[in-house]
């Protein structure tokens, strides 16, 4: 298949962070395999509104050809959102860690029990 | 246990094929750029509409405003968030600082980390950059003074009180500006039509309410980064 070499890094980016996400007993580590989907899901949001040649979508400089600038705004506001639900993430998975003084999920189910 | 881990692989094989599928059925992006209706309005009638050069902030500030307006919300419902869930009573010093290279060594460059965040904040609209990025640049600053000096000199120099006042006042601001174009009979978060000065496309001073709305949204996201960072960094006594 002719797909632009970035689509398959993209591919195999989102693969990996779902395979830690489905795998992994630790939360520190679903946290970081949800991090590299959405590494993923924004290379593609770039590499979409992008094609060889192109230059940043700055007018004043000349430039003819530029990349779309609606998917680059919305990959600022991904990366953003991405930003704070990681860090909503971390601070759940620090108190959970206090209150069971354990991030794995199989201790922390027998705990609970 | 070993079995689970290669059915999840096996199942995330079938899924990339798929999708390798559908990307390849997407227009290429060529195709899509010169045809796109959207994108030529933007790239052709951006710096008519909005004043602003740097197109992905006209995009993001004037076009799609109101996006950007939801966007600052999730921020300021996760600062809240994680702020909530650290609530605790006095700070306990979680680290005393590096050593005394390591202070003098930012205290040559934080100034000039300082003048790189406030440089992308307000030349937002003519240059890569913008609120966001500048934002995080002003939150690193506050991390780093955290790092270096220890948690307790950067509550010092920026009481968490204060840092909660300016990202609600930066929010505030938004809204202000957002207003005025209701209040000039034109709709939400208009910019140029609703009268903010067009000014000469380039200057520091142009593009309407763009330069304004980044600054606030760059006090916002940087104001609620060294928050959430503070918050979880800090560590109350035993």
């Amino acid at each position: 298949m002719a797909l632009p070499v970035a689509y398959w890094v993209v591919l195999i980016l989102f693969g990996m962070g779902l395979y830690c996400i489905l795998t992994e007993r630790n939360l520190i580590k679903i946290a970081v395999g949800l991090n590299i989907m959405e590494a993923g899901l924004l290379l593609f949001l770039v590499r979409m509104a992008y094609s060889p040649g192109d230059r940043a979508p700055l007018l004043g400089t000349g430039v003819i050809r530029m990349a779309d600038p609606i998917p680059h705004a919305l990959t600022l506001t991904a990366i953003v959102i991405a930003a704070s639900t990681t860090a909503l993430l971390l601070s759940f998975i620090i108190q959970i860690h206090r209150h069971y003084g354990t991030v794995d999920i199989d201790e922390i189910r027998s705990k609970m029990k | 246990m070993k079995l689970h881990r290669i059915g999840v692989a096996i199942l995330i094989v079938i899924l990339s094929v798929t999708l390798a599928g559908a990307l390849a059925e997407l227009p290429s992006v060529e195709q899509r750029t010169s045809t796109s209706q959207l994108t030529r309005r933007v790239i052709d009638g951006g710096l008519q509409d909005t004043g602003a050069l740097n197109l992905v902030s006209a995009v993001l500030f004037d076009y799609r405003a109101f996006d950007t307006l939801g966007e600052a919300t999730v921020i300021f419902a996760a600062v809240a968030g994680v702020v909530m869930l650290f609530y605790q009573a006095p700070l306990h010093p979680s680290s005393i600082g590096l050593s005394m290279l390591a202070k003098r060594s930012l205290d040559s460059i934080g100034p000039f980390v300082f003048l790189a965040g406030m440089y992308v904040v307000l030349y937002g609209h003519i240059s890569p950059g913008g609120g966001f990025q500048g934002g995080v640049i002003l939150a690193t600053l506050t991390i780093l003074i955290s790092i270096v000096y220890g948690l307790e000199t950067e509550r010092r120099l920026l009481d968490p009180t204060f840092k909660t006042t300016l990202e609600s006042s930066a929010a505030l601001l938004f809204m202000v500006i957002a207003f005025g174009g209701i209040l000039t009979g034109e709709y939400f978060l208009s910019n140029l039509s609703a009268g903010f000065p067009r000014g000469e496309a380039g200057s520091l001073l142009s593009a309407g309410s763009l330069a304004p709305l980044n600054a606030a949204i760059g006090l916002k996201v940087g104001a609620g980064l060294a928050l959430i960072f503070y918050s979880m960094v800090k560590r109350e006594p035993e």
